[in-house]
């Protein structure tokens, strides 16, 4: 390893002074003066029905109530990947809390008043709940002319169904595989809906100045992209992208949420039609539950062929999404899972089929793990099982089949550099996985659960990160990216890039929100790729900028430049000991030659990034023949489980997780995010508990009965372990770490389960009146058999 | 959230004043003491009042008394001051620890017990203790004041005995002469802040006599004769234990919702009665 300075150093967080002091402004905490306006929407009342007229009139007599806004005045649709959705509903609403109006106003009172006020007229539709009802030949379809929706080109919508994609691998031969297999497995698998939960809830501003400049301040995680959209969607008025700005203050978790466009683009949309005004506009918790993005639910079925080694021959994999009312960002979390559903094995047959359903729930979208969570409680629930019923120890039968460099991947590419068996081996270690141990509690048992997970970024093929750099007169920095801090550090780690290459300390680099008219091009903070990717961008532009300061000494002194390196912020040179020149000298002001002229000027870099051997050309058949994803970071996770077998309850006495990150950047930073992750992981199976009542209305968007842990939930102790298997092209060999480490909470838990008390959990989440109920019906049961 | 309609507010400095106030048959009239409850009705548009009063400035209110038989507890006292009380900590033992259960930190500063009882939702963690103390509810009006026995407090979910027109005042809980001990037990979702998906209230005494209270089981929150005379006189072993659990199933009767299901109710009704039972008997053991 080489001797880095601040690479590898848990640097302190560099935006840390400013949210610890609350300096740090958030989009509600901006000030407009008193032009500001606001703005309510009018949310439907049913799932799914045809909008018969829009009664308006009593709405627009309320003081104060300044425009009404319908459906009527924004006939196109948007969407990421599928144009699929509606800045308001048309002529019918998909889910139930569906925007159909928006009344903007001088207060806040006014605005609510006014939507209160609307009266829309509905005539019901059947209301299609649950996916596998939507995929039956007679099921109402909610998008009858989805064959003419503008999608990317590795989606396969089918015409006249509720199926927006499918995706197919087809790898091997699964009957021959079928056939010599010692021993066949088939089960099923159930994951709800989750919510993403981030604490500040969505929020935009939005302004449409008199000139047709149009300014959004929004809660992102993809400025640039939604600057894109709403250029994209606007673009009837006349509007380019140089006339569309978005400035990113910080965020108070996005978590996937804040992905893409969700209700950013109604702030931008109606802007248009009262210009000369910033119209705000927040959601309120119930709203963040049911209008944004939700986690999909899927149902998988599984069926695996194994020798009696343990070795698996064949991996049957069939997903059915239940993906919303619009999945213009689902759908690719759906293909997503279609290309990786093989989890972190060697499989040599495969066979995976992920469909994309739609439903009249709400929309779904990118969600921390992106699908991975997902399909891995079933996978890796499977594993465990068929472990026990081969006799094999489920550590093991993990060994025998673990992914590793080289192995073939579901669509025919081949798996890069990782350290899955070492996080195997460092888990089991620090769990003492062959320790049997039993609670001193009555009526309280523990148990142990096992898990590996892998994931890679989800994202086309070219999708890019730029850098700005620029140096000040004493020498510190400035870098201007458009990824966004989420609480994962990446302003603080992109400062030790810069830092490392140009020998500056990080605390002397400034690295903050961007605004999309000064800030270069990054396509978002998501699929856990912006260390890795905006990473390279930085590094490339530090690269540049100590090029050009090399160039210039090397000009000006009559120095060879192989034999300068910086150093503390100043040049020096290998061959003479005692040269040495303060950057802070000469870094914006040029070097003084001896005849009183100066050479050189302000020193600014850029950096750009792209990856470019990846493809999604690949036969829609098989999945074969392309390069969709840039790698996979892999780990393995364990826990030991104490449950109270007469509540359920479920206390987690301790948790290792063990990571592949290649370089760690920042050790600190990377733990915070294994136990942060871990934990959301963890609210999934035990807490969070979506319910939707027939009609598909969500009972529970609220804190008082959908349940995140508290301080006093959390396990007693949590181990992060690191890993450190380089990656290649990340920059000093660093790989996304972001999304792991939730996922797999949730089948370590059920492993964990049937290790303590024999019985298997195929559905989330785990609470513990699921498993008090199931107890009770195993006992029942033991006594009708006896 | 903004409120979306518009209301008078009064904080009338008397007593008298309130009363009269209060006296209006044509309004809609709220109460506002810790507005917990209130204000979250209001933004929902749950509520909408013609005229909030607010009863912040009667000081006489908050306070809590010993009377040595009994112990006053007054309408503008919070959780968070019940906490804090020698008096509640020492001699309503159950009440101390469900005041701790009582939603967040945040809230228990502010929401206040009467409160609790005065918006009767069935999930209220007030009610066991009030129950197994043989409380008594204070009111005023023009008509002068009442005491309405618990028991006779809660008519129906969010449905209590106190008219239009009057004023909760405080409740008195009555303070055992024997020794005694109680025991607090709360079904929860999570270890942080939730509403009750069921909770039992027990308090025993050195005669071997027993008040056992449910609540989040039914309509209101009740007592169980039933199990109190099978339990009287007897020690409680193991199999004692065992048959009063069982008879749960015959004195409740929970429903399903989103917080719980009617099964997982009665199920953790049961292991909270044994649990609390246990609790309390070890505690007036340790008294002895």
């Amino acid at each position: 390893m080489e001797n880095y300075k601040y690479i590898g150093q848990s640097v302190q967080k560099i935006d840390g002074k400013e949210k610890v002091t609350g300096a740090a402004l958030y989009t509600d905490d901006l000030e407009f003066g008193p032009d500001l306006l606001y703005a309510e929407i009018v949310e439907s009342t049913h799932a799914h029905a045809f909008i018969k007229n829009i009664d308006t009139s009593r709405a627009e007599e309320i003081p104060d109530v300044l425009a009404v806004v319908t459906g009527k005045d924004f006939p196109f649709k948007f969407g990421l990947y599928m144009k699929d959705r509606f800045i308001f509903a048309q002529d019918r609403v998909r889910f139930y809390g569906e925007q159909v109006a928006a009344v903007i106003a001088r207060t806040p009172k006014a605005a609510k008043l006014g939507a209160k006020n609307i009266r829309v007229n509905y005539q019901p539709i059947d209301a299609v709940i649950k996916q596998l009802d939507s995929i039956k030949e007679d099921a109402e379809l909610l998008h009858p002319d989805l064959e003419n929706y503008v999608h990317v080109p590795w989606f396969f919508p089918k015409d006249k169904t509720n199926i927006a994609h499918h995706r197919k691998i087809r790898k091997g031969d699964m009957d021959k595989a079928f056939s010599e297999a010692d021993h066949i497995f088939e089960e099923q698998y159930e994951v709800p809906r989750y919510s993403h939960c981030a604490i500040e809830p969505h929020a935009a501003v939005a302004k449409f100045d008199l000139s047709g400049r149009l300014t959004v301040w929004a809660s992102s995680q993809s400025p640039h992209t939604q600057r894109h959209i709403f250029a994209e969607a606007l673009s009837f008025m006349g509007i380019r992208h140089n006339d569309v700005r978005v400035i990113a203050p910080h965020v108070g978790g996005g978590f996937g949420s804040k992905a893409g466009v969700t209700m950013e683009i109604i702030a931008a949309a109606i802007a248009t039609k009262y210009p000369g005004h910033p119209i705000k506009i927040i959601w309120n918790r119930e709203r963040e539950f049911f209008n944004t993005y939700q986690r999909p639910g899927v149902i998988t079925k599984l069926k695996m062929g194994v020798k009696n080694d343990g070795t698996i021959t064949a991996l049957k994999h069939e997903l059915f999404w239940d993906a919303g009312a619009y999945v213009e960002y689902a759908a690719n979390v759906v293909n997503a899972v279609g290309l990786s559903a093989m989890g972190p094995y060697k499989v040599d047959n495969v066979q995976i089929d992920s469909y994309c359903i739609y439903t009249n729930l709400p929309p779904t979208g990118p969600y921390r793990g992106f699908g991975y969570s997902e399909f891995l409680f079933g996978l890796e629930s499977l594993i465990t099982q068929v472990a026990h019923k081969l006799n094999i120890d489920p550590v093991k039968i993990r060994r025998i089949n673990a992914i590793k460099e080289g192995d073939t991947l579901a669509y025919g590419a081949h798996m890069n550099p990782n350290g899955l068996h070492q996080c195997i081996d460092k888990v089991a270690k620090e769990i003492e996985w062959d320790k049997k141990e039993s609670s001193p509690h009555k009526n309280k048992v523990i148990g142990k659960g096992f898990s590996l997970f892998w994931k890679a970024p989800a994202m086309p093929p070219n999708a890019s990160s730029a850098c700005f750099l620029k140096f000040n007169e004493d020498a510190s920095i400035n870098i201007l990216v458009s990824g966004m801090d989420i609480g994962q550090g990446y302003l603080t780690v992109m400062a030790q890039i810069a830092g490392e290459i140009l020998s500056i300390n990080p605390n002397k680099i400034r690295v903050e929100n961007p605004d999309t008219d000064r800030n270069p091009y990054e396509w978002q903070t998501v699929a856990s790729h912006i260390t890795w990717s905006c990473g390279n961008a930085v590094k490339n532009a530090a690269l540049n900028a100590k090029n050009q300061i090399l160039e210039l000494v090397a000009r000006c002194k009559y120095l060879p430049i192989d034999t300068l390196f910086l150093e503390d912020e100043k040049v020096k040179c290998t061959t003479k000991a005692n040269f040495e020149l303060d950057l802070k000298d000469f870094i914006i002001t040029g070097l003084q030659m001896e005849d009183g002229t100066f050479k050189g000027g302000p020193i600014i870099a850029s950096g750009t990034f792209m990856p470019q051997f990846t493809s999604t050309k690949a036969n829609p058949e098989t999945g074969q023949g392309g390069h969709p994803n840039v790698h996979y970071t892999v780990g393995a996770a364990a826990l030991k489980l104490e449950i109270d077998t007469e509540t359920g309850k479920m206390k987690i006495l301790k948790a290792v997780e063990a990571i592949d990150g290649g370089k760690i950047l920042n050790p600190s930073l990377a733990k915070g995010q294994i136990i942060g992750g871990l934990l959301q992981g963890i609210s999934t199976v035990l807490y969070e508990d979506m319910r939707f009542d027939h009609r598909g209305k969500m009972l529970n968007p609220n804190f008082t009965d959908y349940k995140i842990p508290t301080a006093l939930d959390i396990p007693d102790e949590i181990v992060p372990i690191l890993v450190e298997v380089a990656q290649p092209d990340g920059p000093f060999g660093a790989r996304g770490i972001g999304e792991h480490p939730m996922i797999p909470a949730a089948p370590m838990i059920a492993n964990a389960i049937e290790d303590a008390l024999g019985i298997r959990i195929k559905s989330m989440p785990i609470t513990a009146e699921k498993l008090c109920l199931a107890i009770l019906n195993s006992s029942k049961t033991n006594i009708n058999n006896k | 959230m903004p409120i979306a309609h518009d209301f008078d507010y009064i904080k009338p400095a008397t007593m008298e004043q309130t009363i009269e106030l209060l006296n209006q048959e044509n309004k809609r009239i709220s109460i506002l003491a810790g507005g917990t409850d209130l204000c979250n009705m209001l933004k929902n548009g749950f509520r909408v009042p013609d005229l909030m009063i607010d009863i912040k400035a009667l000081h006489e209110l908050n306070v809590i008394k010993d009377n040595n038989t009994d112990i006053f507890i007054g309408a503008l006292v919070t959780f968070s001051e019940l906490i804090n009380s020698d008096i509640v900590k020492e001699k309503l033992y159950i009440l101390w620890e469900a005041a701790h259960k009582v939603a967040s930190q945040g809230v228990r500063n502010r929401a206040t017990m009467i409160g609790n009882i005065c918006s009767a939702v069935a999930c209220m963690d007030s009610a066991a203790t009030l129950l197994v103390h043989n409380a008594s509810v204070h009111v005023k009006s023009v008509n002068g004041e009442r005491k309405i026995p618990v028991n006779e407090w809660f008519v129906d979910n969010k449905k209590t005995a106190c008219l239009n027109n009057e004023l909760v005042t405080g409740v008195t809980l009555e303070i055992p002469q024997k020794k005694y001990a109680s025991a607090y037990e709360k079904q929860m979702r999570y270890a942080g802040e939730d509403l009750s998906q069921s909770n039992v209230g027990i308090l025993v005494q050195e005669d071997k006599t027993y008040r056992i209270a449910f609540g989040a089981v039914g309509p209101t929150p009740k007592r169980s004769l039933k199990i109190e005379h099978f339990l009287q006189g007897k020690e409680l072993t193991d199999s004692i234990i065992a048959e009063a659990r069982q008879m749960i199933e015959t004195v409740i009767a929970p429903i399903t919702d989103v917080r719980s299901s009617k099964e997982y109710r009665m199920q953790m009704t049961k292991v909270m009665f044994e649990r609390g039972l246990r609790t309390a008997i070890e505690r007036l053991n340790n008294l002895i």
